[in-house]
Protein backbone atom coordinates (compact mmCIF):
# COMPACT_ATOMS: atom_id res chain seq x y z
CA UNK A 1 0.00 0.00 0.00
CA UNK A 2 1.36 3.19 -0.23
CA UNK A 3 2.78 4.26 2.57
CA UNK A 4 1.83 7.95 2.78
CA UNK A 5 -1.70 6.80 3.29
CA UNK A 6 -0.87 4.56 6.06
CA UNK A 7 -1.36 6.28 9.55
CA UNK A 8 1.47 7.51 12.43
CA UNK A 9 1.44 5.48 15.31
CA UNK A 10 2.41 7.05 18.32
CA UNK A 11 2.89 4.39 21.57
CA UNK A 12 2.91 5.50 24.96
CA UNK A 13 6.44 5.78 25.31
CA UNK A 14 7.33 8.13 22.71
CA UNK A 15 4.27 10.64 24.10
CA UNK A 16 5.96 10.38 27.25
CA UNK A 17 8.94 11.45 25.71
CA UNK A 18 7.40 14.27 23.53
CA UNK A 19 5.57 15.76 26.50
CA UNK A 20 8.91 15.98 28.55
CA UNK A 21 10.46 17.96 25.82
CA UNK A 22 7.81 20.39 25.44
CA UNK A 23 7.38 21.02 29.43
CA UNK A 24 11.87 21.36 29.63
CA UNK A 25 11.29 24.05 26.41
CA UNK A 26 8.70 25.54 28.26
CA UNK A 27 10.26 25.84 31.09
CA UNK A 28 14.07 26.43 29.63
CA UNK A 29 12.80 29.28 27.69
CA UNK A 30 10.12 30.63 30.17
CA UNK A 31 7.30 30.29 27.60
CA UNK A 32 3.89 29.78 28.38
CA UNK A 33 2.94 27.43 26.00
CA UNK A 34 4.20 24.87 23.56
CA UNK A 35 2.28 22.63 20.56
CA UNK A 36 3.46 19.89 19.02
CA UNK A 37 1.44 19.53 15.47
CA UNK A 38 1.44 17.51 12.21
CA UNK A 39 1.97 19.10 9.30
CA UNK A 40 -1.93 18.53 9.07
CA UNK A 41 -2.60 20.39 11.56
CA UNK A 42 -3.44 18.34 14.30
CA UNK A 43 -2.13 18.20 18.06
CA UNK A 44 0.36 15.40 19.06
CA UNK A 45 1.13 16.61 22.01
CA UNK A 46 1.08 20.33 24.00
CA UNK A 47 2.60 22.04 27.51
CA UNK A 48 2.09 24.41 29.69
CA UNK A 49 -0.74 26.98 31.02
CA UNK A 50 -3.68 24.62 30.23
CA UNK A 51 -6.53 27.38 29.83
CA UNK A 52 -5.32 28.05 26.16
CA UNK A 53 -8.98 28.66 24.62
CA UNK A 54 -9.15 26.64 21.76
CA UNK A 55 -6.42 24.11 20.82
CA UNK A 56 -7.86 22.59 17.74
CA UNK A 57 -8.76 25.91 16.25
CA UNK A 58 -5.41 27.12 16.94
CA UNK A 59 -3.55 23.69 15.66
CA UNK A 60 -5.34 24.24 12.35
CA UNK A 61 -4.54 27.86 12.29
CA UNK A 62 -1.01 27.70 12.59
CA UNK A 63 -0.42 24.42 10.19
CA UNK A 64 -3.01 26.45 7.86
CA UNK A 65 -0.12 29.62 8.03
CA UNK A 66 2.90 27.81 7.92
CA UNK A 67 1.85 25.68 5.00
CA UNK A 68 0.92 28.96 3.33
CA UNK A 69 4.24 30.68 4.40
CA UNK A 70 6.10 27.73 2.80
CA UNK A 71 4.12 28.37 -0.62
CA UNK A 72 5.49 31.87 -0.47
CA UNK A 73 9.45 30.15 0.17
CA UNK A 74 8.66 28.35 -3.19
CA UNK A 75 7.65 31.00 -5.01
CA UNK A 76 10.34 33.17 -3.77
CA UNK A 77 12.54 30.14 -4.57
CA UNK A 78 13.39 30.01 -1.05
CA UNK A 79 14.46 26.77 -0.21
CA UNK A 80 14.70 26.81 3.52
CA UNK A 81 11.81 28.67 5.30
CA UNK A 82 11.75 26.23 7.75
CA UNK A 83 11.11 28.72 10.89
CA UNK A 84 8.28 31.72 11.65
CA UNK A 85 8.27 34.29 14.34
CA UNK A 86 5.08 35.98 15.11
CA UNK A 87 5.05 38.91 17.13
CA UNK A 88 2.43 40.14 18.86
CA UNK A 89 1.16 43.34 21.93
CA UNK A 90 2.42 40.51 24.59
CA UNK A 91 3.72 37.23 23.14
CA UNK A 92 4.85 36.17 20.14
CA UNK A 93 5.02 32.84 18.34
CA UNK A 94 7.55 31.23 17.48
CA UNK A 95 7.09 27.90 14.65
CA UNK A 96 9.54 25.74 13.65
CA UNK A 97 9.29 22.92 11.20
CA UNK A 98 10.47 19.37 12.05
CA UNK A 99 11.34 16.87 9.14
CA UNK A 100 9.01 17.98 7.05
CA UNK A 101 6.43 16.18 9.06
CA UNK A 102 5.67 17.87 12.58
CA UNK A 103 5.16 21.65 13.60
CA UNK A 104 6.95 22.81 16.98
CA UNK A 105 5.24 25.90 18.02
CA UNK A 106 6.20 27.99 21.56
CA UNK A 107 3.91 31.30 22.62
CA UNK A 108 6.34 32.99 25.35
CA UNK A 109 6.06 36.76 26.74
CA UNK A 110 7.54 39.58 25.35
CA UNK A 111 10.21 39.50 28.02
CA UNK A 112 12.11 36.37 26.80
CA UNK A 113 15.21 36.90 24.82
CA UNK A 114 14.24 35.33 21.08
CA UNK A 115 17.68 34.19 20.67
CA UNK A 116 17.25 32.13 23.48
CA UNK A 117 13.76 30.75 22.17
CA UNK A 118 15.50 30.03 18.74
CA UNK A 119 18.84 28.01 20.30
CA UNK A 120 16.70 26.02 22.46
CA UNK A 121 13.47 25.24 19.96
CA UNK A 122 16.39 23.92 17.76
CA UNK A 123 17.94 21.40 20.33
CA UNK A 124 14.26 20.65 20.90
CA UNK A 125 13.52 19.51 17.21
CA UNK A 126 16.49 17.68 17.51
CA UNK A 127 15.25 15.61 19.71
CA UNK A 128 11.70 15.16 18.55
CA UNK A 129 13.37 14.62 15.26
CA UNK A 130 14.65 11.29 16.96
CA UNK A 131 11.18 10.30 18.13
CA UNK A 132 9.58 11.14 14.78
CA UNK A 133 12.29 8.91 13.37
CA UNK A 134 11.82 6.07 16.07
CA UNK A 135 7.90 6.45 15.46
CA UNK A 136 8.36 5.93 11.55
CA UNK A 137 10.46 2.98 11.83
CA UNK A 138 8.46 0.65 14.17
CA UNK A 139 5.80 -1.40 12.69
CA UNK A 140 2.86 -1.78 14.54
CA UNK A 141 -0.05 -2.31 12.30
CA UNK A 142 -3.34 -0.58 12.85
CA UNK A 143 -4.98 -4.51 14.28
CA UNK A 144 -2.66 -4.53 17.11
CA UNK A 145 -3.31 -0.83 18.44
CA UNK A 146 -7.16 -0.47 17.46
CA UNK A 147 -8.31 -4.60 17.59
CA UNK A 148 -10.20 -6.34 14.21
CA UNK A 149 -13.54 -4.84 15.42
CA UNK A 150 -12.43 -1.49 15.47
CA UNK A 151 -13.40 -0.58 11.49
CA UNK A 152 -16.95 -1.63 12.18
CA UNK A 153 -18.07 -0.12 15.45
CA UNK A 154 -16.43 3.31 14.16
CA UNK A 155 -18.75 2.57 10.63
CA UNK A 156 -22.11 2.39 13.09
CA UNK A 157 -20.68 5.53 14.87
CA UNK A 158 -20.02 7.17 11.67
CA UNK A 159 -24.08 5.96 10.70
CA UNK A 160 -25.46 7.44 14.46
CA UNK A 161 -23.90 10.28 14.60
CA UNK A 162 -23.44 11.57 10.68
CA UNK A 163 -27.36 12.67 9.78
CA UNK A 164 -30.04 15.01 9.89
CA UNK B 1 -1.68 11.51 7.34
CA UNK B 2 -4.00 10.02 10.07
CA UNK B 3 -2.62 10.02 13.58
CA UNK B 4 -3.11 7.12 15.95
CA UNK B 5 -2.01 8.32 19.40
CA UNK B 6 -1.35 5.61 21.73
CA UNK B 7 -0.51 7.40 24.75
CA UNK B 8 -3.95 9.75 24.75
CA UNK B 9 -5.93 7.09 22.49
CA UNK B 10 -6.70 9.21 20.36
CA UNK B 11 -6.90 8.93 16.47
CA UNK B 12 -7.41 12.16 13.96
CA UNK B 13 -8.25 12.56 10.38
CA UNK B 14 -8.39 15.62 8.13
CA UNK B 15 -10.84 15.44 5.47
CA UNK B 16 -10.61 18.40 2.75
CA UNK B 17 -13.41 19.74 0.19
CA UNK B 18 -11.84 20.78 -2.68
CA UNK B 19 -13.86 21.82 -5.84
CA UNK B 20 -14.28 25.43 -8.59
CA UNK B 21 -15.62 28.55 -6.93
CA UNK B 22 -18.80 29.02 -5.99
CA UNK B 23 -19.45 24.98 -5.96
CA UNK B 24 -21.11 25.00 -2.51
CA UNK B 25 -17.94 23.53 0.01
CA UNK B 26 -18.75 26.21 2.48
CA UNK B 27 -22.11 25.31 2.05
CA UNK B 28 -21.69 21.86 2.94
CA UNK B 29 -19.77 22.66 6.32
CA UNK B 30 -22.61 25.33 7.21
CA UNK B 31 -24.95 22.63 6.95
CA UNK B 32 -23.18 19.44 8.73
CA UNK B 33 -22.67 22.50 11.64
CA UNK B 34 -26.28 23.01 12.09
CA UNK B 35 -27.50 19.10 12.24
CA UNK B 36 -25.09 17.58 14.44
CA UNK B 37 -25.23 17.32 18.10
CA UNK B 38 -23.36 20.27 20.23
CA UNK B 39 -21.21 17.92 21.86
CA UNK B 40 -19.79 16.38 18.79
CA UNK B 41 -18.25 19.17 17.10
CA UNK B 42 -16.74 22.43 17.69
CA UNK B 43 -16.95 26.15 16.32
CA UNK B 44 -16.83 26.36 13.15
CA UNK B 45 -14.03 28.75 11.67
CA UNK B 46 -13.93 30.39 8.89
CA UNK B 47 -11.58 32.68 7.12
CA UNK B 48 -13.48 34.81 4.65
CA UNK B 49 -13.87 37.82 2.33
CA UNK B 50 -16.43 40.33 2.92
CA UNK B 51 -18.04 38.50 0.01
CA UNK B 52 -18.58 35.43 1.97
CA UNK B 53 -16.10 33.81 -0.32
CA UNK B 54 -13.51 31.60 1.61
CA UNK B 55 -10.02 33.54 1.80
CA UNK B 56 -7.70 30.67 3.44
CA UNK B 57 -10.18 27.83 4.77
CA UNK B 58 -13.34 26.68 6.84
CA UNK B 59 -12.61 24.31 9.48
CA UNK B 60 -14.98 22.33 11.19
CA UNK B 61 -13.91 20.12 13.81
CA UNK B 62 -16.17 16.64 14.67
CA UNK B 63 -15.55 14.51 17.46
CA UNK B 64 -16.97 11.13 17.23
CA UNK B 65 -16.72 10.38 21.08
CA UNK B 66 -14.88 6.81 21.99
CA UNK B 67 -14.96 4.06 20.05
CA UNK B 68 -13.58 1.02 21.47
CA UNK B 69 -11.53 3.19 23.69
CA UNK B 70 -10.52 5.71 21.01
CA UNK B 71 -11.38 9.21 21.09
CA UNK B 72 -11.92 9.68 17.17
CA UNK B 73 -12.06 13.57 15.42
CA UNK B 74 -12.51 13.87 12.38
CA UNK B 75 -11.23 17.84 10.68
CA UNK B 76 -13.12 19.02 8.07
CA UNK B 77 -11.60 21.79 6.06
CA UNK B 78 -12.58 23.67 2.74
CA UNK B 79 -10.31 25.22 -0.40
CA UNK B 80 -10.71 28.31 -1.48
CA UNK B 81 -12.24 28.01 -4.81
CA UNK B 82 -11.16 30.55 -7.01
CA UNK B 83 -8.70 30.50 -9.63
CA UNK B 84 -6.53 33.13 -7.67
CA UNK B 85 -6.25 30.86 -4.70
CA UNK B 86 -4.14 27.84 -6.32
CA UNK B 87 -1.03 27.89 -3.66
CA UNK B 88 -3.38 28.32 -0.74
CA UNK B 89 -5.19 25.31 -1.71
CA UNK B 90 -1.90 23.60 -1.85
CA UNK B 91 -1.13 24.68 1.73
CA UNK B 92 -4.87 23.50 3.09
CA UNK B 93 -4.19 19.96 1.61
CA UNK B 94 -1.37 19.13 3.28
CA UNK B 95 -1.26 15.94 5.16
CA UNK B 96 -5.43 15.14 4.21
CA UNK B 97 -6.47 11.64 4.91
CA UNK B 98 -9.51 11.90 2.31
CA UNK B 99 -11.05 14.19 0.11
CA UNK B 100 -14.47 15.50 -1.18
CA UNK B 101 -14.64 16.74 -5.07
CA UNK B 102 -17.45 19.02 -4.86
CA UNK B 103 -18.53 20.08 -8.53
CA UNK B 104 -21.29 22.34 -9.21
CA UNK B 105 -23.40 20.16 -11.65
CA UNK B 106 -24.43 23.35 -14.06
CA UNK B 107 -23.70 22.85 -17.47
CA UNK B 108 -21.89 26.20 -18.13
CA UNK B 109 -19.31 24.86 -15.17
CA UNK B 110 -18.19 21.91 -16.25
CA UNK B 111 -15.38 23.62 -17.60
CA UNK B 112 -14.48 25.17 -14.02
CA UNK B 113 -15.12 21.17 -12.60
CA UNK B 114 -12.73 19.87 -14.40
CA UNK B 115 -9.71 22.07 -14.24
CA UNK B 116 -9.96 21.59 -10.20
CA UNK B 117 -10.27 18.28 -10.76
CA UNK B 118 -6.91 18.43 -12.76
CA UNK B 119 -5.51 20.69 -10.51
CA UNK B 120 -6.30 18.19 -7.58
CA UNK B 121 -4.83 15.28 -9.24
CA UNK B 122 -1.95 17.52 -9.53
CA UNK B 123 -1.31 18.38 -6.09
CA UNK B 124 -2.22 15.13 -4.18
CA UNK B 125 0.60 13.92 -6.49
CA UNK B 126 2.89 16.83 -5.75
CA UNK B 127 3.20 15.55 -2.09
CA UNK B 128 3.97 12.31 -3.39
CA UNK B 129 0.74 10.47 -2.83
CA UNK B 130 -0.60 7.86 -5.97
CA UNK B 131 -3.97 9.78 -6.80
CA UNK B 132 -5.57 6.66 -8.57
CA UNK B 133 -5.44 5.05 -4.03
CA UNK B 134 -6.49 8.06 -2.64
CA UNK B 135 -9.52 8.10 -1.04
CA UNK B 136 -11.78 10.59 -3.15
CA UNK B 137 -15.67 10.73 -2.74
CA UNK B 138 -17.61 12.70 -5.36
CA UNK B 139 -20.37 15.42 -5.15
CA UNK B 140 -22.36 16.27 -7.90
CA UNK B 141 -23.95 19.67 -6.23
CA UNK B 142 -26.45 22.23 -7.11
CA UNK B 143 -29.09 19.34 -8.56
CA UNK B 144 -32.03 21.72 -8.11
CA UNK B 145 -30.55 24.28 -10.51
CA UNK B 146 -32.98 24.39 -14.02
CA UNK B 147 -29.10 23.98 -16.12
CA UNK B 148 -28.13 20.79 -14.19
CA UNK B 149 -26.51 18.68 -16.11
CA UNK B 150 -27.66 15.16 -16.52
CA UNK B 151 -25.59 12.48 -14.11
CA UNK B 152 -24.08 10.85 -16.83
CA UNK B 153 -22.40 13.49 -18.51
CA UNK B 154 -20.72 14.70 -14.87
CA UNK B 155 -19.76 10.79 -14.35
CA UNK B 156 -17.78 10.60 -18.25
CA UNK B 157 -16.14 13.69 -17.71
CA UNK B 158 -15.04 13.68 -13.92
CA UNK B 159 -15.39 9.90 -12.62
CA UNK B 160 -13.40 7.82 -15.08
CA UNK B 161 -12.01 6.20 -11.81
CA UNK B 162 -15.43 5.50 -10.08
CA UNK B 163 -14.98 6.52 -7.36
CA UNK B 164 -18.87 6.93 -5.25
CA UNK B 165 -20.59 9.94 -5.84
CA UNK B 166 -23.48 11.05 -4.54
CA UNK B 167 -26.31 14.15 -6.07
CA UNK B 168 -26.77 16.94 -3.31
CA UNK B 169 -28.33 20.01 -2.90
CA UNK B 170 -26.00 21.76 0.15
CA UNK B 171 -28.17 24.80 0.60
CA UNK B 172 -31.19 22.07 2.08
CA UNK B 173 -28.94 19.62 2.79
CA UNK B 174 -29.85 17.04 0.37
CA UNK B 175 -27.14 14.51 0.20
CA UNK B 176 -24.85 16.58 2.45
CA UNK B 177 -24.67 13.36 5.22
CA UNK B 178 -24.65 10.78 2.29
CA UNK B 179 -21.41 12.39 1.14
CA UNK B 180 -19.96 13.21 4.54
CA UNK B 181 -20.48 9.23 5.67
CA UNK B 182 -18.70 7.68 2.32
CA UNK B 183 -15.68 9.59 3.10
CA UNK B 184 -15.54 8.73 6.13
CA UNK B 185 -15.98 4.78 5.99
CA UNK B 186 -13.59 4.98 3.26
CA UNK B 187 -10.61 7.02 5.37
CA UNK B 188 -11.07 5.16 8.39
CA UNK B 189 -10.87 2.05 6.01
CA UNK B 190 -7.63 3.25 4.80
CA UNK B 191 -5.98 3.67 8.37
N1 LIG C 1 -29.22 26.58 -5.77
C1 LIG C 1 -28.20 26.13 -5.05
N2 LIG C 1 -27.32 27.00 -4.53
C2 LIG C 1 -26.29 26.52 -3.78
C3 LIG C 1 -26.14 25.13 -3.53
N3 LIG C 1 -25.04 24.95 -2.76
C4 LIG C 1 -24.52 26.18 -2.53
N4 LIG C 1 -25.28 27.13 -3.14
C5 LIG C 1 -25.05 28.59 -3.16
O1 LIG C 1 -23.89 28.87 -3.93
C6 LIG C 1 -23.18 29.97 -3.40
C7 LIG C 1 -21.72 29.61 -3.13
O2 LIG C 1 -21.67 28.63 -2.11
P1 LIG C 1 -20.39 28.44 -1.18
O3 LIG C 1 -20.66 27.28 -0.30
O4 LIG C 1 -19.99 29.70 -0.55
O5 LIG C 1 -19.30 28.05 -2.30
P2 LIG C 1 -17.76 27.66 -2.07
O6 LIG C 1 -17.53 26.42 -2.87
O7 LIG C 1 -17.43 27.62 -0.65
O8 LIG C 1 -17.05 28.91 -2.79
P3 LIG C 1 -15.53 29.45 -2.57
O9 LIG C 1 -15.38 29.69 -1.12
O10 LIG C 1 -15.40 30.70 -3.35
O11 LIG C 1 -14.62 28.39 -3.08
C8 LIG C 1 -23.93 30.39 -2.15
O12 LIG C 1 -24.76 31.47 -2.47
C9 LIG C 1 -24.74 29.15 -1.78
O13 LIG C 1 -25.93 29.48 -1.10
C10 LIG C 1 -27.11 24.22 -4.09
O14 LIG C 1 -27.05 23.00 -3.94
N5 LIG C 1 -28.10 24.79 -4.85
MG1 LIG D 1 -16.07 28.60 0.49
Amino acid sequence: MDPQLTSLIVPPEEITNIDECLSRLVEDTGGNYALLLDKSGQVIAASGDGNRQDTTALGALIAGSFASSQQIAKLLREKDFRMLLQQGVRENLFIALIEDQWILTIIFNKGTHIGLVKVLTKKATEELSTVLERVRKQHKSRDDVLGSNFRTSMEDTIDLLFRD
Amino acid sequence: MAIINVGVREIHCKIVYYGPGMCGKTTNLQYIHSQVPREAKGDLLSIATETERTLFFDFLPLDLGKVRGFSTRFHLYTVPGQVLYERTRVAVLNGADGVVFVADSQRDKLQEDIKSLQELARNITKQNKNFKEFPIVLQYNKRDMPEALPTAVMDKYLNPLNWQRFEAVATTGVGVFDTLKSISKLVISKL
